[in-house]
């Protein structure tokens, strides 16, 4: 078995890209898989994007071939083009943003839970599964293009989010595996593949564009998530490299946000004229101010555009209704409300959350995307007045590709850190749509002849939390404390003990670890023990259970142990809880169980 | 009797190879129909063939029409009559399915000139062209070279990809389905 391509996966929260190239190609020749889809019942299309919608079919609608694939006959669900119309006018029944689901640690990701909130009677499929089956449909229109080339036999890259922690990683290698993707299978950080999609572009050239001590800065404003990430260049033997230097966090706050306000906006103003849109119309007026919203914030577009919504019925002319909306009120929705010009000290506003909050996706109550960079910015720097400043810009996703949220970005950043010193746009081609599922197809091309490589290890750094011991005081808990097990920037493919105390593990019965994880915490070292944090710092994940089946030969209750941890050649956590008193050890696994 | 057990053995045949033998069935179909035997025509060695690929379920044309209908509602604009409308009401629909329309273009078509020279230029015919790229017009008279003024670089699809449909055969020719509001 030996690879002949080499594979780049974008599993998007919107959408998913395939990338590939000639694994031995000398220049690799980075071509996008046309992937064929239901646009329509019976009716296939390849498209170089397949929204990851998923719909699940009522008994009869899914009669009569009508969501057959040229690879699968008697389907009851569709997943691509088809299945994102229907999410839109038909919600029950269409799984959405699963991806955002996987990295949501207070619902069980291996449950039947989506489409979330759905009425009893549709079937639920869990987050995993969902990410399964988009996978599932890559692998196929794969092979039904490449027949002599099974997708499990080539060296296949797939992207995750820089602020995934290491439980919605393995959650996502779960659901690619059950996909059939090869087990070598290697994840790539998606703001590190959008650097290697430029590097791709410019080739040797790019030393031009970094030089020592460059900071880049990745924004990466997708359809429902917000990525940020710093890449540093410096110098290593004479060499210039690329180093990750800190990812943010998970923020759920994208263009859909920015579709919807806009949306919102205009039904109210039709509403002001006296016309109320039915749920249809509804549908149809997002749609229409999607592909508004470039016109509308173009500098050089026109005053005031017609928005219109079409008439439902074959009275099409005569049932349709438009609004002239003005350039100004939506430049000041869209750019102001999610590009506000900010202070570099200022945070995201954090609305207090009255009473019961029902659990469903943790959307940002802030969606200003300057707001949440300036916070990240300022946990990467010295201090919060002195932020970590980059030196270049990368812009990544969709939503870039209206230039006035470019240049505002830039603008904002400029104002932070004064005329001279402001950062600039890296000179390149920037494809905004395809650059992730690119740079992974490439990434993994150069590590197999050697090319340049992003380092920096893991993203984040872990913390087990350990009770302290002492007397019980009726009813509060024992101090918790947290042991570093993982440091920030650890490499892949190295593993080391954690020093601490001996830990009883108690026989026979599941230990649980309650497991934190940082990206800000930089100076901690494995073995490192804290009792104060603050929420901002670390974020609980997760926890992880060892089951320790009853041994006959020990006596004891309990078992002393000390961990140990390994992050595999292909970025796998691994946390072993090692005896001091025998040579036996144990695993701990991520337990994604809703906690009761 | 001889002639009963002639009339079994030739049931017996005929059965048999009627079973067998695509042409005889028709010939006896006929018989049945009360019409004649054609007469049994001469064998022709069939080259053997790899089964021909299925014919597609519908004519791309109707796939492509349902596309525009379902992506631009051009179907229905072009089915409605514009009598009692004002521009501006007709202005408002068309420049949605206007743009959503040439987003359908470009998918499946990827229309671009035909010749590579600009609208207005001089340009020189050679012997030889091909009429379907170039359409004389104007003074056209003894053999080429001709020399003239393009008035219209034409459209080349440089794709086309128009959908595959697998429906069943009965709803062929459905441009649109009809649209239910379940309550």
């Amino acid at each position: 078995m030996s690879a002949k391509y080499v594979i780049g996966i974008d599993l998007g929260t919107t959408n998913s890209v395939l990338c590939y190239t000639l694994l031995e190609a000398e220049r690799p020749q980075l071509e996008l898989l046309p992937i064929p889809q239901l646009v329509a019942t019976a009716t296939v299309e390849p498209r170089t994007m397949l929204p990851s919608f998923l719909y699940l079919a009522a008994g009869q609608q899914a009669g009569g071939g009508a969501l057959d694939l040229p690879w699968a006959e008697g389907r009851d669900f569709a997943v691509g083009e088809l299945a994102r119309r229907q999410g839109a006018e038909v919600p029950d029944r269409t799984v959405t943003a699963a991806k955002s689901w996987l990295c949501h640690s207070r619902v069980d990701r291996r449950q039947p839970i989506l489409p979330w909130n759905a009425p009893a009677e549709v079937p639920k499929i869990s987050p995993v599964t969902a990410s399964q089956r988009y996978l599932e449909h890559l692998v196929a229109a794969w092979e039904a293009a490449h027949p002599d080339a099974p997708m499990a036999e080539q060296q296949v890259v797939l992207t995750v989010p820089a602020s995934f922690d290491a439980s919605a990683c393995e959650l996502t290698r779960e659901a690619a595996l059950a996909a059939g993707l090869p087990p070598d299978l290697v994840l790539l950080e998606e703001p590190q593949a959008a650097v290697y999609a430029w590097l791709a572009t410019t080739g040797e050239r790019w030393r031009r564009g970094l030089s020592v001590g460059d900071t880049l800065l990745v924004c990466d404003v997708g359809g429902g998530t917000t990525d940020l990430t710093l890449v540093g260049a410096a110098e290593e033997q004479g060499e210039l490299v690329l180093r990750r230097i800190a990812v943010g966090n998970h923020l759920l706050v994208g263009g859909d946000n920015m579709d919807l306000a806009l949306a919102h906006y205009v039904a109210g103003r039709f509403a002001e004229k006296g016309v109320e849109l039915d749920p249809w119309q509804s549908v149809a007026l997002w749609h229409s101010c999607r592909a508004a919203k470039e016109t509308l914030l173009s500098p050089a577009g026109p005053e005031t555009h017609n928005v219109a919504v079409l008439g439902r019925g074959r009275k099409l002319i005569g049932g349709t209704v438009s609004v002239p909306v003005d350039r100004q009120s939506v430049s000041e929705l869209l750019v102001d409300g999610f590009f506000p010009r900010c202070r570099p000290t200022d945070r995201p506003l954090r609305q207090r959350i009255s009473g019961f909050r029902e659990i469903g996706l943790p959307f940002e109550s802030d969606t200003a995307v300057t707001r949440h960079l300036a916070a990240f910015l300022q946990s990467q720097g010295e201090s919060p007045e002195r932020p970590a400043r980059p030196t270049h810009v990368l812009f990544n996703g969709g939503v870039f590709k209206a230039d006035v949220l470019r240049s505002r970005l830039l603008d904002v950043l400029g104002e932070w850190f004064g005329g001279q010193a402001a950062p600039r746009l890296l000179q390149g081609e920037h494809d905004l749509d395809h650059a992730v599922a690119r740079g992974a197809a490439y990434y993994g091309w150069t590590k197999h002849r050697g090319g340049m490589r992003i380092r920096g290890g893991t993203a984040r750094g872990y913390y087990v939390g350990i009770e302290t011991a002492g007397l019980a005081v009726p009813g509060a808990p024992r101090p918790l404390r947290a042991l570093c097990v993982v440091p920030i920037g650890m490499e892949e493919g190295s593993e080391t003990d954690v020093p601490s105390d001996e830990i009883g593990l108690v026989v026979g019965e599941p230990a649980h670890f309650r497991f934190f994880s940082s990206s800000v915490r930089k100076n901690d070292r494995p073995g490192d023990l804290l009792s104060t944090w603050t929420p901002d710092e670390l974020s609980e994940t997760d926890s992880l259970e060892a089951n320790l089946p009853p041994d006959e030969s020990v006596d004891e209750p309990y078992v002393p142990v000390r961990f140990h941890v390994r992050i595999t050649e292909l970025g796998v956590l691994e946390l072993w809880c090692v005896s001091t008193t025998s040579p036996r050890r144990w695993k701990l696994e991520f337990s994604v169980r809703e906690e009761a | 009797m001889n002639n009963l057990f002639r009339r079994i053995g030739l049931a017996f045949r005929i059965f048999f190879r009627t079973l067998f033998n695509a042409t005889i069935a028709e010939q006896v179909a006929r018989i049945f129909a009360g019409g004649a035997p054609a007469a049994t025509p001469t064998p022709v060695a069939q080259p053997k063939q790899p089964p021909a690929a299925k014919p597609p379920a519908r004519r791309e044309a109707i796939t492509l029409l349902a596309a525009l209908q379902r992506e631009a509602r051009l179907v229905d604009f072009v089915q409605e009559s514009l009598a009692g409308y004002s521009d501006a009401q007709i202005g408002a629909a068309v420049r949605d399915i206007h743009r959503d329309c040439g987003v359908v273009f470009e998918r499946l078509f990827a229309l671009r000139p035909a010749v590579a020279e600009e609208e207005g230029a001089e340009v020189d015919i050679p012997a030889g062209f091909d009429p379907n790229r170039w359409r004389l017009t104007g003074k056209v008279a003894g053999q080429p070279p001709f020399h003239g003024r393009l008035v219209h670089p034409g459209w080349e699809a440089t794709i086309c990809e128009v959908p595959t449909w697998s429906g069943d055969p009965a709803a062929a020719r459905i441009v649109a389905p009809a649209e239910v509001e379940v309550r």
